[in-house]
């Protein structure tokens, strides 16, 4: 047998049709024994290969096409468990997006003329290796920085913390990852000592109720929500319920919406909390048994916001947790009835009602999702906790179709950005640089001598740019990612080309990053290399090399590894040959035994990817929860075994509702929010030279509400001017588009680098992530004048 | 809506249900243009028609004054699809003919030779993936189906029970 058809077998016996309902699993397994899933058939002079798609944290399993070494052609992979054959229009059309005529070829550096140059790899190398040792020479290991990605491999994450953490000795690495997933990696370290959800994607068939919290599902993961529309159209008591601040097309397919104001969701949750206990619809016995109670720092005046003064410059404010009690949770939450609430949130006190019965009601399923609506928030930690309460207090978690569930934005913001621990505080699987024996495991297993790595945090990615504009930064390497679009309020981090500091960004194809960097790599792209993503159900996916990159471009990985090398470095990469699967099977031992177990190098090559923790080769669909979860050893119930500090058991935050950092006023009069659509993927890059996608979406525009439109004089297509405090851009207007916001706001999709949304944005800054608020800004809108 | 946007159709204000009926290339050029590579989603060839794309697209296709006909959905068993999907999460509308960058992608191109036939009895072989397209009648059959693709025998509803799938080139040796 050999590995395609062995994949076939093992994707027909065990994953292909888990959760459909009887009929059609009966069909789809008929036609599975027909053939008609069979991986790639049709057209025997091409070959396919498995890769998860390149874009977005759902982490679809696709079959790649290639033909006379080109990739020619994709299909959602049936085998896969993420998404069982489908795909959305961007997974449909990744082959387009590596052929763009402007790819980056070869290795440049800009000349005094201001211009690129091509020069050899050896010569580049040699610039990096010389630029960061002067620096950390000179300036210490502060001076230099890393800014990474949700979309490196693991094997590029892996390659960059050990070369800054255990060679440089640096902790300023941190990846974009920063700006959309980090208030969900401190919602969960701060209730269960260990990242990322507990339940699967098994869940959109499992629950219920689906409560989408900020989370325009359709857009963002479309083919998770295209799971739960099958499960409805199959059940047709499932719920969809929409909270937000915006009509989506996701709104077109939910039950209930709920309109909430910027910051509302503080106080929605809070609400919904006061009315489940008020009502006694909790789980007592649940908590007694699995939760303590905690509370933080709550003063608005000791938090902020991380803009202005001292904190607008390097914002490190840290919590200071104690003890509570349902007792003080319930005194707590008497602020939060429903008529106050409503005034808050501008939610109907009814709905905060009718939102607490479906959390309570103990005989339906509940799920709530929630991306980029709560973590890119000035409380987005807090949103997470309270999202996660009212999972504990009714006992609604670490079961099928129970769970919270924050899904992720980028491919691998999981697989990289969280398990490697590539943020600046972090190491593999959980730990941490500030804590003595977390430091003390890393040195081991990479030979370091004690106390090599540093014991202070680095810079946060905000305060990475800040201080790269300051100067304090001297030398910095960007790679995988595009900060000049995708950074909040950019003018703060405007930059000439030899300033004084030295920028080297590794790409695919030219940028407004690559625009301003005074060393421009050549990256090999997705399946180009070999390469690995952590999607957001815990799966590790692994893809093979299927093409050879195109001009010089290579890997990420590869690129740090020489360097490391030149520095006289290379004893943290001691592999000759291939390193790949030596790579990773060291960066696994991090896991093993911790209840972070990831599945082996061989394993991954062979299955669709498998849920960590992977134990005896099994995976773990449901953490934490017994007769799942090989580390509970209880026959029922949940066990949440990673939180050490808290006996074992989860955290209830109380946490309050607090205003957003800046609100409209006369000058500015209405709110901006900013985010992605179906079609383009972050910042563009890649999306934007697929033709299809293009076309489909050539331009970002401003979403206005009719009445709003009408009394500013605008018309749909018209052009017009959006301003904030910091900036204006110019661009055309949409009403009763794809997507309708609330009377007094505007929304602008950050995709397109002639319309620079983040020039608006305000860098404010969730208090305990660090992970900017790019919903919530103050512009003003008006016409300019012409048709678009 | 599906009335106010036929009335916008018949005045001429959906430039690309205009060019399909007098579009002089073949079907096989004009099904290749809608198409990144043979087997992606085709783009969506008109303007918007509103959200309930299975109103015309629906398992038999409909036939519309003075517009033509709707082709069926070729999903009719497609595992996780059926008419309460979100049909523009894998089809999208053009909103203009430009490019970004230009690309030198070039993709898969359908198979045009003939399916064959072992003798001149014998059904032809299936030279196209099935994947995602259990509808074998969507194409094969109707006023949209092309005339060297049409089925002689639509009534005959399981297909593959006489035309096998191409799985492999070369014959089998021991
Ligand atoms: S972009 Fe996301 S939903 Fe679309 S195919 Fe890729 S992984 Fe799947």
């Amino acid at each position: 047998m050999d590995r395609r058809e062995l994949l076939r077998n093992l994707s027909i016996a065990t994953a292909g049709v888990a959760a459909f309902s009887c009929r059609d699993r009966a069909e789809a397994e008929r036609l599975a024994a027909d053939g008609a899933l069979a991986r790639g058939e049709g057209n025997p002079d091409v070959t396919w290969d498995k890769a998860p798609c390149r874009y977005c944290g759902t982490g679809c399993g696709v079959l790649v096409g290639v033909q006379d070494g080109k990739v020619v052609a994709a299909q959602g992979d049936p085998a896969s468990p993420v998404n069982r054959g489908l795909l959305c229009v961007k997974g449909y059309h990744l082959p387009g997006f590596l052929y763009g005529e402007d790819r980056l070829l070869y290795p440049q550096r800009r000349g005094a003329d201001g211009t690129l140059q091509r020069i050899s790899w050896d010569e580049a190398l040699d610039l990096i290796a010389e630029k960061f040792g002067d620096a950390l020479r000179d300036h210490g290991p502060e001076s230099v920085a890393v800014y990474g990605s949700g979309q490196w491999t693991v094997f590029d994450g892996y390659a960059a913390l050990k070369w800054v953490k255990g060679g440089m000795r640096s902790n300023n690495l941190d990846p974009n990852a920063r700006l959309c997933m980090a208030s969900a990696v401190v919602g969960f370290m701060t209730q269960f000592g260990s990242d990322e959800p507990m339940g699967c994607y098994e869940d959109f068939e499992a629950g219920d109720d689906f409560v989408l919290w900020g989370n325009n599902m359709a857009e963002m993961h479309p083919v998770l929500f295209s799971r739960i529309l099958e499960h409805k159209r199959q059940n047709p008591g499932v719920r969809i319920v929409d909270i937000a601040t915006r009509q989506t097309p996701t709104t077109d397919y939910a039950d209930l919406f709920v309109p909430v104001k910027p910051n509302g969701d503080l106080a929605l949750a809070n609400g919904i909390l006061h009315v489940l206990v008020r009502d006694g619809m909790v789980d007592r016995s649940f908590v007694e048994e699995n939760c303590v109670l905690r509370r933080g720092i709550e003063d608005l005046d000791a938090i902020g916001f991380g803009v202005g003064g001292e904190a607008g410059e390097r914002y490190g404010f840290k919590d200071e947790p104690r003890e509570s009690s349902w007792d003080e949770l319930v005194e707590f939450l008497a602020d939060y009835t429903p008529e106050r609430v409503a005034e808050l949130a501008g939610v109907p006190a009814r709905q905060v009602e009718v939102l607490a019965e479906l959390y309570g009601a103990r005989d339906r399923g509940t799920v709530s999702l929630w991306c980029m609506g709560v973590n890119q928030h000035v409380r987005g930690t807090w949103m997470n906790n309270l999202i996660t309460d009212l999972h504990l207090v009714t006992g609604k978690i670490g079961r099928p179709g129970n769970n919270p569930f924050s899904l992720t934005g980028q491919p691998s913001a999981c697989g990289t950005a969280r398990e490697v621990g590539t943020l600046a505080h972090r190491l593999p699987a959980d730990l941490a640089v500030t804590v003595p024996e977390h430091r003390a495991r890393a040195e081991e297993i990479w030979g370091l001598e004690p106390g090599t790595i540093d014991p202070k945090p680095g810079y946060h990615a905000v305060d990475m740019f800040r201080a790269l504009s300051r100067g304090d930064v001297k030398a910095m390497w960007i790679q995988t990612t595009n900060p000049w679009v995708s950074m909040p309020n950019l003018a703060r981090f405007e930059r000439k080309p030899g300033d004084g500091s030295f920028v080297v960004v590794s790409d695919i194809y030219p940028t407004p990053t690559t625009d301003v960097a005074d060393l421009v790599l050549p990256a090999a792209a997705w399946v180009e290399r070999e390469g690995m993503f952590g999607n957001s159900e815990r799966r590790t996916q692994h893809w093979n090399k299927m093409v050879e990159p195109p001009g010089e471009a290579r890997e990420d990985a590869w690129q740090i590894v020489e360097v490391a090398r030149r520095m006289g470095m290379g004893h943290l990469f001691p592999w000759e040959g291939d390193w790949h699967e030596a790579m990773y099977e060291e960066y696994r031992t991090f896991g093993l035994g911790i209840g972070k177990d990831l599945a082996s190098y061989q394993e991954l090559k062979e299955t669709p990817g498998k849920l960590w923790p992977v134990v005896d080769g099994v995976e773990t669909r449901y953490r934490y929860a017994a007769g799942y979860d090989p580390y509970v050893k209880k026959s029922k119930g949940v066990h949440f075994y990673k939180a050490k500090s808290y006996g074992e058991r989860a955290a209830i935050w109380l946490r309050p509702w607090h205003p957003p950092a800046e609100v409209p006023d006369a000058e500015f009069p209405m709110w901006l929010s900013t985010g992605r659509i179906l079609e383009h993927w972050h910042t563009g890059s890649m999306t934007r030279r697929v033709k299809e996608l293009h076309q489909a979406a050539p331009e970002a525009y401003v979403e206005l509400n009719r009445a709003d439109a009408a009394e500013l004089g605008i018309k749909d297509g018209d052009r017009v001017r959006v301003a904030s405090r910091r900036g204006s851009i110019e661009l055309p207007a949409r009403v009763d588009g794809r997507g309708k916001p609330a009377r007094g706001s505007v929304f602008v999709p950050f995709f397109d680098e002639h319309h620079l949304v983040n020039e608006l944005t305000l860098d404010a800054m969730d208090n305990l992530s660090k992970e900017p608020d790019y919903k919530k800004a103050a512009v003003r809108v008006e016409p300019v004048g012409g048709k678009s | 809506m599906l009335g106010l946007a036929i009335v916008a159709l018949a005045a001429g204000c959906a430039p690309g249900v205009a060019a399909q009926a007098s579009d002089a290339r073949s079907p096989a050029v004009v099904r290749a243009s809608r198409r990144a590579y043979d087997g992606a989603p085709p783009v969506i060839p008109h303007a918007p028609l509103g959200p309930d794309c299975t109103a015309c697209h629906d398992e038999t296709g409909v036939v519309l004054p003075e517009l033509g006909f709707s082709p069926p959905s070729p999903h009719e068993r497609t595992q996780g699809l059926s008419a309460a999907s979100r049909c523009v999460q894998c089809h999208v509308y053009r909103e203009t003919d430009g490019e970004f960058v230009a690309s030198s992608f070039v993709g898969l191109r359908q198979d045009l030779r003939r399916g064959t036939r072992q003798h001149t009895w014998a059904p032809p072989v299936r030279p196209h993936g099935r994947f995602l397209r259990e509808n074998c009648a969507a194409c094969h059959t109707g006023p949209a189906a092309r005339e060297e693709i049409r089925t002689t025998h639509p009534e005959r509803v399981r297909c593959e029970q006489c035309h096998a799938a191409v799985e492999a080139r070369g014959t089998f040796r021991r």
